[in-house]
């Protein structure tokens, strides 16, 4: 400690800045949104006044809410499974000794670093039943294939979901790459010394020391995937009709286009809510799997 | 028999090397066709995007579709907005970030650990909780639809990863080496200027390469708070229909979108250990 007690000023000029501005953008909204979940507040109908928790109660009367967290709860799920799957498995890939082996990690830094609404709105003419890409790749294998897309609920999901994993998955894959390079050869000589298969030496040695980075990382990756917003905006819109709108869609959708400010506030809420406790859950797990 | 064994090894390995190849093939053909996909698609006449199957070495290759873009779209003003707005951010953000992360490493005090969980643990707040209040407030503050408005958020926005990221830099740098200057007579300003600054420029250029990439892909700040203020994340969706009834101009969509990849795919092949290395120091979003 360099720093003697009567210099704590300049700490505090020094800090100042980034304080104030990460504050004025995040105290002061939560606190309003909090309030706000409180108050029936419509712009269109002008109607500003004290509801109670009757935003709250509509939440589960709302068939198009209801929908929302059903996607949301199938998009978060199926998408973080392929990403543990597949990234793990990509992850090996790029941990391979070989010669593209750099270019390889050079070119998967690109889906992640591409805007989500570029990927969203190449998406929406990519999954297009006559002129896209998917079904142009498709055909080339079963002429007659015809498909459109994200007029299906079923097909819809899937698209979001695949091209929110083609932007992610090998960001996730980068994470994982990063625990396993700290897994030393020798463990692995040692293995096959002792007559240790592939997958033997994968599901008994590589699998069990990268599985605590693998769950940490599922963490911001699940609340990444929860708070999801650009792809759908720009890739469906969340049609056909809701099936494929997150809850971040709807939130921001009842508060600036249908300026139902309340209840998207209440909406707000109980996604916090949902991260929060999902935090905390996860959390209480990890320090379990430690133990 | 030594023969034999020694001969099995090298088939083995050759099948190897085979095999890592195709995987290879395969995760480069998943992550760069769909790019070529849209790069061939820029350069297509807006008529020929309507075959099938696709062609993908366009017949006639034409620069129409940006042409379009720059006289009828405003292309450049577009350009000029996100390069004033990200170059202010990275410039002010930068500045703002090494000093909170200098004092965030050097003084320890509850009062300053607190502040630094606080703005870590904002990171975890979703644009969507805050955004209604927020564009309220900024309507109200005058600084809605503005650049000093825009590139306070666009800041806000950074700051976490930025302050993060350099305040764990800073604690690596030997304290000893100030103490010694100190004796030595030289001021607060002068450490931080002569002796902190020069090792910080490492961490200083991963922050801003990767700043500049969340930069360009932060979508939700300028779409809600602005409007006349257009940077090309948010001109992508709203871009005219030209000649067609998909609903999607994909002509314009895919020249614009290769405008927005361009300087992205060169930081990617330029810069590839700087991000990498910022990536697996933690805190970047996805």
């Amino acid at each position: 400690m360099i720093q003697k007690k009567s210099l704590q000023w300049i700490a505090w000029v020094l800090i100042m800045p980034v304080l104030a501005l990460r504050g004025f953008t995040t105290i002061y909204p939560i606190v309003k949104t909090v309030l706000n979940s409180f108050f029936d507040i419509r712009i269109l109908s002008g109607v500003n006044e004290f509801a109670g928790l009757s935003n709250y109660i509509n939440i589960f009367k709302d068939q198009k809410v209801i929908t929302t967290l059903k996607f949301t709860a199938i998009f978060v799920v199926v998408s973080m499974l392929f990403h543990i799957v597949f990234g793990i498995g990509l992850a090996l890939i790029l941990n391979m000794k070989f010669k593209g082996r750099r270019f390889l990690r050079t070119i998967v830094l690109i889906p992640w670093a591409m805007p989500s609404v570029v990927i969203g709105m190449a998406g929406k003419w990519a999954f297009n039943n006559d002129y896209g890409l998917i079904n142009d790749f498709i055909r080339r294998f079963f002429p007659d294939f015809q498909l459109s897309w994200l007029i299906n609920t079923g097909s819809a999901r899937a698209a979001v979901i695949a091209l929110d994993l083609w932007k992610d998955l090998p960001f996730f894959a980068i994470l994982v790459l990063s625990g396993l390079q700290f897994i030393s050869g020798d463990i692995y000589e040692a293995a096959k010394v002792d007559g240790a298969d592939w997958f033997q030496s994968f599901f008994r040695i590589t699998l069990p020391l990268i599985m605590r980075n693998v769950l940490t990382l599922c963490i911001p990756f699940t609340l990444w995937r929860l708070t999801s917003f650009d792809l759908v905006y720009s890739m469906t819109s969340g049609g056909p009709g809701e099936d494929t709108s997150l809850i971040a869609y709807r939130i921001t959708m009842e508060a600036f286009t249908n300026l139902n400010v309340g209840y998207a506030a209440a909406l707000a809420v109980l996604l916090f809510l949902v991260m929060g406790i999902f935090s905390w859950v996860n959390m209480r797990f990890m320090s379990k799997f430690e133990n | 028999m030594e023969m034999s064994s020694n001969r099995k090894y090298q088939v083995y390995k050759c099948l190897a090397t085979v095999g890592k190849w195709i995987l290879f093939a395969m995760v480069a053909f998943v992550i760069l066709f769909p790019v070529y996909w849209i790069f061939i698609s820029s350069i297509t006449a807006p008529g020929e995007l309507f075959k099938t199957p696709i062609d993908y070495l366009p017949d006639h290759p034409t620069l129409d579709s940006y042409k379009f873009l720059i006289e009828n779209v405003g292309l450049l003003a577009k350009v000029g907005n996100t390069v004033i707005i990200i170059g202010v951010t990275l410039f002010v953000g930068t500045i703002i970030c090494v000093m909170g992360a200098y004092a965030f490493a050097r003084f320890r005090s509850k009062g300053v650990n607190l502040a630094f969980g606080f703005i870590i643990a904002t990171m975890l707040i979703p644009e969507v909780v805050t955004a209604r209040p927020l564009y309220e407030f900024m309507q109200k503050v005058k600084l809605f639809d503005t650049y000093p408005g825009l590139i306070i958020l666009y800041i806000s926005a950074i700051v976490p990863f930025t302050v993060l990221i350099l305040k764990n830099f800073v604690g690596e740098i030997p304290v000893s080496l100030e103490e010694a200057a100190s004796i030595d007579g030289a001021t607060f300003v002068q450490r931080l200027f002569l002796i902190v600054l020069p090792l910080m420029k490492p961490a200083i250029a991963t922050v801003c390469i990767i700043n500049f990439i969340t930069c360009l892909n932060n979508f939700f700040t300028p779409l809600y708070y602005s409007n006349g203020i257009q940077v090309l994340s948010v001109a992508i969706v709203q871009l005219p229909l030209r000649d067609n009834m998909y609903g999607v101009p994909w002509d314009l969509v895919s020249a614009m979108g290769w405008i927005i990849l361009l300087p992205i795919i060169l930081f990617v092949a330029i810069f590839e250990k700087q991000i990498m290395d910022g990536i697996m120091a933690g805190g970047v979003k996805a």
